[in-house]
């Protein structure tokens, strides 16, 4: 956990000259926006997890996210998680990858979205849920746990729109382990605008335009074969970004949990910067 | 049958393009504190590419050729929706459109 925060911090440093960011409030539900060609995102994003019984955690990912192509982004997460009166550490990688299948801009945009995911069972960021993911999961001793492999692939068909400053975007999401386990579902649906539309002639720090607010639903949608919202867990979140002019962005979304499978909360943290990769 | 209507509606709205018409006009045209804006927005969101003046880095071109000016305000209005993608620009529908207009209004000035 110690390593992962200095590395964090580290390339966070290196990062902070260069930046130029205009991110997403959005923690779990992806828009159709990619990063832009050659810019580097870097990005840290805590979690404090509260179930309804057991050890509070505190997980993170360290997020490299590059625009390869202005159609396609690639992105490496460094996961890692720390338990109230038990052990933290390194959880596993993600590597991601979203493809804009439309060059234009349209009414809706549909972005494919796959994933690898090599982690173990102590990994706690909960990007997105899936199946009969829920607060279970989360007060699982780590001792345990963290022995458990879950090499995964997960996909998602992402829609979204803007209209009058408004985003709207939807996920669809299936996921399932490589060791032939069924296919999981969920969904992750999502809005938001920013305060003020229009931008000012001066420089600003905490003014309107700078500020975006909006909403996330998002859960699991059960499995292969069993496609249901009962058992499952579902979360509501408002999220706030604020995009400060030296290209910082920093977001927080706390979220609750809506059903009896769900965790009581989350809180979502999260601090990226941009810059450009190569010239 | 709701699934094929859905999925029906959700192909008739990939197909709807984003795009203004032609002699859309910029209603931030002539005003100087929207030019100031486009020109904070741009130092944001489009130096790192075309250079702190415009004036083209690499691949990027420079934003004060009349191949820019000669084209309308909606055509660039629509450029910077679309982007072209395949060729480096990206899209940046992610600003609302008034800031959009603000660039547009920057990039006008740029010609005298």
């Amino acid at each position: 956990m110690l390593r992962l925060s200095l590395i964090s911090n580290l390339v966070l440093a290196l990062i902070a000259a260069l930046a130029s960011a205009q991110e997403s409030p959005y923690f779990v539900t992806y828009d159709h926006h990619m990063e832009e060609p050659g810019m580097l995102e870097v990005a840290v994003n805590p979690l404090f997890g509260v179930p309804k019984q057991g050890n509070r955690s505190i997980a993170t990912y360290l997020e490299l996210e590059y625009g390869a192509k202005g159609w396609w982004s690639t992105a490496l997460y460094l996961d890692g998680q720390s338990t109230s009166r038990e052990s933290g550490g390194f959880t596993g990688y993600r590597l991601e990858n979203r493809f804009r299948l439309l060059m234009k801009e349209h009414w809706i945009n549909p972005v494919f979205y796959v994933e690898f995911a090599d982690v173990n069972g102590a990994d706690k960021i909960a990007k997105e849920i899936v199946g009969f993911d829920g607060w279970r999961d989360l007060v699982e001793p780590v001792a345990e746990s963290r022995h458990e492999k879950k090499r995964e692939i997960e996909t998602k068909l992402i829609l979204s729109n803007n209209t009058r400053g408004w985003n709207f975007a939807g996920n669809l999401i299936a996921e399932r382990h490589l060791n032939a386990a069924p296919w999981e579902f969920g969904y992750a649906l999502a809005t938001s605008r920013p305060l003020a539309l229009a931008a000012t002639a001066s420089e600003c720090r905490l003014c309107p335009e700078n500020l975006t607010l909006g909403i996330e639903l998002y859960g699991g949608l059960g499995e292969e074969g069993q496609i249901t919202l009962s058992e499952t867990s579902h979360y509501i979140a408002p999220t706030l970004a604020w995009s400060l002019p030296n290209g910082m962005t920093l977001r927080l979304s706390p979220g609750w949990g809506l059903t009896g499978n769900s965790n009581r909360a989350f809180v979502r943290f999260g601090v990226a910067y941009e810059g450009r990769l190569f010239r | 049958m709701k699934r094929a209507t859905l999925f029906l509606a959700i192909l008739a709205a990939t197909c709807r393009t984003a795009t203004v018409p032609e002699q859309a006009a910029n209603p931030y045209a002539g005003q100087s504190e929207a030019v100031r804006a486009g020109a904070k927005l741009f130092r944001a969101h489009c130096a790192a590419c075309h250079g702190a003046s415009a004036e083209g880095i690499a691949d990027a071109p420079s934003l004060k050729t009349e191949k820019v000016h000669e084209r309308s305000d909606a055509a660039l209005f629509s450029f910077l929706t679309n982007g072209d993608l395949k060729r480096g620009m990206p899209s940046w529908s992610r600003l609302p459109d008034e800031r959009r207009w603000q660039i547009v209004a920057f990039l006008r000035s740029l010609r005298s």
